[in-house]
């Protein structure tokens, strides 16, 4: 596995990589939260509101098609439950274009509306988290007066999963290579254990390694960054047109929501 | 099983993430005397095996290409104990959420809950009570399944009372429930089983890891124990009894308006006219307004299925113009 697997588009360089990770981190959480506002049933609004996460992406230089993979990875257990919703809601839905009509039931609109929603949060979660270091994250975090045990934590977990992750590519490599045919759920179960608590083991030495070495260079508990994060311009910009785009789909949904109602 | 947040609603989240983060931040604050830096980096090291020790997969039996792995809670609430083992599958969820996307934004506290902050402390606690003091070795063995079973089962849930409150999800509670303990039920199996293989492979190999860390983590009364599961318990049954019912609540009840009774008058009723005025201003404001979308004669109007076509056409408009425009203003790269 190499280093940059995960995220391997955080370190790229663009207009959107460069912005303050605080300003990116709060727009995300409040424009997830506009989403989530929407009502159940009006799954037509929803695809207003994945124009501008798309946008983001697209500009940073992201191709769609990793970040479409990524979101079918993490989506059974919201497709299992979204596609439950019919069972449960027969309430007939009729939609009406012209002369043709189509007639759905209430829980297909909730199934919908649910799939196109996590659609749209799950591209505003990438759009941050693919256009921002990681290590910028955890500073805009501190700044933002996350309990520093938890940052100090957070980043070394950061550091040593990609060693972890390798280390345990070679162990699956080498019980690949022995293990040839199905052994029996307790063989399995054994073999599985013994790796594991092997891995364990390894782990606690490196950190004490790790401990050790940190102590010789005079680490006092927490991570200094080395250049101070600080909001610029182009954040300035960023802030506007991100307000700007919130009104705009805001007020569309309110229109549309009102005329679904026939007010 | 993550939580995606379209399954939660405001209030749930919002309530979620104030509890993980209190707590969490509780657990920082007291943790912050007795952890030298040294133990920064076995925590953070362990946070990192995690994410290493759920690749290590197994075949199960009965469904030839699937496989099981360890998830780790129990495991690490033994090792560690109940807070140290806290934060660190807290920092895997997090990182989880931000660096794989797996759960959402406003579903973390959730997460948190769920899959991190309720397995370690009740599997340890489970742990504790079953394991007694060490000394019997297969009594210890039988208290790790029990306690992954059980942490497996609060976890599972925790994630049918918080849908249910939502009410995104029109499933009914009880079906929900047996469906999420049915599987959960099996996966803590699973996990106990292997959990007490790591146990026992550690008991044998490095005897000082499993002795060293129980002696010093045996502080903890029996009393202590029982007080916090009893009260776990009484906290659980509380949340489902109220699920259980399809009857409104007491609340709801008293100004709930009884059609079959026209005599009746709601008990909560508030006919005041700075109410309504109040009223009027907060739906004029309120981010999300109560639309009733759930009447059955409802129909969409013609114009109306129009709008709705013409925003999906328009947005997708818009995105293969945005698409188009970073092709062309992207540098070639070779």
């Amino acid at each position: 596995m190499h280093h940059a697997y995960l995220d391997k588009y955080a370190n790229q360089n663009s207009f959107f990589h460069r912005l303050d990770s605080r300003v990116k981190f709060l727009a995300a959480l409040i424009y997830t939260i506009l989403i989530l506002s929407i009502p159940p049933r009006s799954a037509a609004v929803v695809f207003c509101y994945v124009v501008a996460p798309f946008g983001m992406l697209v500009w940073a230089g992201i191709p769609i098609g990793f970040v479409a993979r990524r979101i079918l990875a993490v989506s059974p257990f919201v497709l299992v439950l979204a596609l439950s919703c019919p069972f449960f809601d027969q309430t007939p839905y009729l939609l009406r274009l012209g002369d043709i009509t189509f007639q759905l039931s209430g829980g297909w609109m909730r199934c919908f509306t649910i799939l196109a929603k996590f659609a749209a949060t799950m591209l505003t979660l990438f759009a941050l988290t693919c256009t921002t270091r990681f290590t910028d994250m955890l500073a805009g975090l501190q700044q933002m007066q996350c309990p520093s045990i938890l940052i100090v934590q957070l980043s070394f977990v950061y550091r040593y999963l990609f060693v972890l992750v390798d280390r345990v590519h070679h162990i699956l490599r080498a019980r690949a290579a022995r293990k040839l045919r199905y052994l029996g759920l307790r063989q399995e179960i054994r073999i599985a254990a013994i790796m594991i608590a092997a891995l364990f083991i390894q782990s606690l030495e490196s950190a004490e390694r790790i401990y050790r070495a940190m102590q010789g260079r005079g680490f006092t508990g927490s991570f200094h960054a080395l250049k101070p994060i600080r909001i610029n311009r182009r954040d300035i910009y960023f802030i506007f047109v991100f307000i700007g785009i919130c009104i705009f789909l805001h007020s569309i949904m309110r229109i549309w929501l009102n005329e679904l109602n026939g007010v | 099983m993550h939580m995606a947040n379209e399954l939660i609603s405001f209030p749930v989240a919002g309530v979620s993430i104030g509890i993980a983060g209190g707590v969490l931040g509780w657990i920082c604050k007291s943790i912050r005397q007795d952890i030298v830096s040294e133990k920064a980096a076995v925590m953070g090291v362990l946070g990192a095996f995690v994410f290493a020790a759920q690749m290590v997969n197994f075949q199960l039996p009965l469904m030839p290409g699937t496989s099981g792995h360890l998830i780790g809670a129990v495991f690490l609430a033994v090792i560690l104990g109940p807070h140290l083992a806290a934060v660190v599958l807290s920092s895997v969820v997090i990182i989880q959420c931000l660096l794989f996307q797996d759960g959402g934004l406003l579903a973390i506290g959730c997460n948190l809950l769920n899959i991190a902050i309720i397995p370690s402390y009740i599997g340890y606690y489970v742990y504790r009570l079953a394991a007694g003091n060490m000394q019997n070795k297969s009594r210890y063995l039988a208290g790790a399944i029990v306690a992954c079973v059980i942490a497996a089962l609060a976890g599972s849930a925790m994630v049918v009372l918080q849908t249910t409150i939502s009410g995104v999800l029109l499933i009914p509670p009880v079906l929900f429930l047996a469906t999420m303990a049915g599987v959960h039920l099996l996966v803590g199996i699973m996990e106990g089983m292997i959990t007490v293989a790591i146990l026992g492979y550690l008991a044998s190999v490095r005897p000082d890891l499993i002795a060293g860390l129980t002696a010093s983590r045996a502080v903890l009364s029996r009393n202590g124990a029982l007080i916090s599961l009893a009260v776990m318990t009484l906290i659980t049954a509380a949340g489902f009894s109220l699920l259980a019912s399809d009857k409104p609540d007491g609340l709801e009840w008293s100004y709930l308006e009884r059609p079959e009774q026209p005599d009746f008058k709601p008990v909560v009723a508030n006919s005041d006219q700075r109410m309504d005025a109040a009223d009027k201003l907060h739906s004029k404001i309120a981010v999300m307004p109560d639309y009733s979308l759930g009447n059955t004669s409802e129909l969409h109007s013609a114009s109306a299925g129009w709008t709705s076509v013409a925003g999906i056409v328009g947005s997708a408009v818009c995105m293969g113009l945005i698409w188009l425009t970073a092709k062309l203003i992207r540098p070639r790269r070779a």
